[in-house]
């Protein structure tokens, strides 16, 4: 088995997931609805009282990242349960980790997706935007978060896949594995936009979803069997 | 030579053995029935055999090759249809093909071929929740089919079929002679008619493992299988 064929076999389940998940719109629309909910909620709440715009907004960006997310990883391990879809990815002649990799490809994508969205509706109801020439990191903020996210979801998200209470076991079991990420997303929007020290937060980010990561690919193939 | 050897081979789950220390051979090209009450634990065997679960004890071995899960080349060799028929709802019978023929690296004029294997050409861009039961089970045996196996595990290929299904599903079984095809099946008659030799699974062991042609029809081998599980 090449690289290649393993890296193919990844993009290929990411391609699909995010194919099904636009056809489907299950977790698309009720993640943009809540999105804009919480920040319209926040602008009618918040908005008139509040000075600090911007730590409203960067609140409402990282409620709705749990949100997304949690819901996401859900979706991600029911998608894979249904008429044994898993079993069809497992026969698959390459390491099963590609599955979790190509899973944790799409939910970081659609996660991140939503956050832009939630960025979007900052902007406009509460009248904040991040200056531009943080954009770019920020937009790299959202990535590594929902990539931490996404490494512990996704093993999570199929572990818990037969349950009868997955909806009350999944999230119980994911904040609190997250913490670190939410932790280090929050205060590094802080530092970016306010300004603060960016290096032990990054370090931190980085460190967290590489060990996340590293758990995952080590633990997925176990998961899966029975 | 032996296609499939099973060594020992048990499955716990927790305490409880699903399948007990399970030992035959199966010659390269035979189509072998398992038979048995729901519970006697060949889904369970199946599912091992098709690398989906691991033995709680025993070896599994494939041309002599131990079976592990990481043997990513003998499961180029599986051609694998369970009770679920693991096709994604929101894509077409045709996109679910296009799909498993890029996972597992082959052309995708393979699709179309098979397409017209299981005659569903017609029905390529329909979703297969607008399926019949017949209709999925024979896609899914499409998507088995997709990288030419020469080992093909089937559980309970023709339940929920049927007359006519079973009939077009068991023309299609009669053209892979050259394979070798493990399948659970309750129908004494199909399973008579499609396999060399017939297992008789009952509590997780083998009540009974014969050629079928030791039986002289379909009865006789239900007869048989009746005594051996103990019912009337």
């Amino acid at each position: 088995m090449s690289a290649g064929t393993y890296l193919r076999v990844a993009g290929e389940i990411a391609r699909k997931d995010l194919v099904l998940e636009l056809r489907s719109k299950r977790v698309l629309s009720t993640a943009v609805v809540f999105a804009l909910l919480v920040v319209v909620t926040f602008a009618f709440s918040f908005a008139k009282s509040f000075t600090d715009l911007a730590a409203v907004g960067h609140g409402a960006l990282w409620i709705s990242f749990v949100f997304a997310g949690t819901l996401s990883v859900t979706q991600s391990g029911e998608l894979e349960s249904r008429d044994g879809a898993v079993d069809g990815l497992m026969l698959v002649p390459v390491d099963r980790s590609a599955i979790y990799v190509g899973k944790v490809a799409s939910n970081t994508t659609f996660v991140t997706g939503v956050e832009l969205l939630t960025l979007a509706f900052v902007s406009v109801f509460l009248g904040y935007a991040p200056p531009l020439a943080v954009l770019p990191t920020l937009v790299g903020v959202v990535v590594l978060a929902s990539l931490g996210f996404s490494a512990v979801g996704v093993v999570l998200s199929m572990l818990t896949a037969k349950s009868q209470v997955r909806e009350l076991l999944l999230p119980a079991l994911l904040i609190p594995l997250t913490v670190p990420v939410l932790l280090a997303g929050v205060e590094l929007t802080r530092a970016l936009t306010g300004g603060g020290v960016l290096d032990q937060w990054l370090r931190l980010l980085v460190a967290y979803d590489g060990i996340l990561l590293l758990a995952g690919l080590m633990t997925f193939e176990y998961v899966l069997e029975e | 030579m032996n296609a499939i050897a099973l060594d020992g081979v048990t499955k716990r789950f927790g305490r409880f053995p699903a399948v007990e220390d399970l030992s035959f051979e199966l010659e390269s090209g035979t189509c072998l029935g398992l038979f048995g009450p729901n519970g006697a634990g060949k889904t369970t065997l199946l599912r091992m055999l098709a690398t989906l679960s691991v033995p709680s004890e025993g070896r599994i071995y494939v041309d002599g090759t131990e079976l592990t899960p990481d043997r990513t080349d003998v499961r180029r060799r599986l051609g694998v249809v369970l009770h679920d028929t693991m096709l994604y709802d929101e894509l077409t019978a045709r996109e679910n093909l296009q799909l498993h023929a890029r996972l597992h690296g082959v052309d995708a004029d393979r699709c179309e071929e098979l397409l017209s294997l299981v005659d569903l050409s017609s029905h390529a861009s329909s979703r297969p929740d607008a399926f019949s039961h017949g209709m999925r089970k024979r896609l899914s045996l499409a998507r088995a089919l997709l990288h030419d196996p020469d080992i093909l595990v089937l559980d309970e290929p023709y339940s929920g079929l049927d007359r006519r299904s079973k009939a077009d599903l068991q023309a299609l079984l009669d053209g892979f002679e050259d394979r070798t095809v493990v399948a659970s099946t309750h129908d004494f008659g199909e399973g008579f008619a499609q396999c060399d030799r017939a297992i008789v699974l009952d509590a997780g062991e083998v009540a009974l493992d014969a050629p079928i042609a030791a039986f002289e029809d379909a009865d006789a081998f239900e007869r048989r299988y009746r005594e051996v599980i103990g019912v009337a």
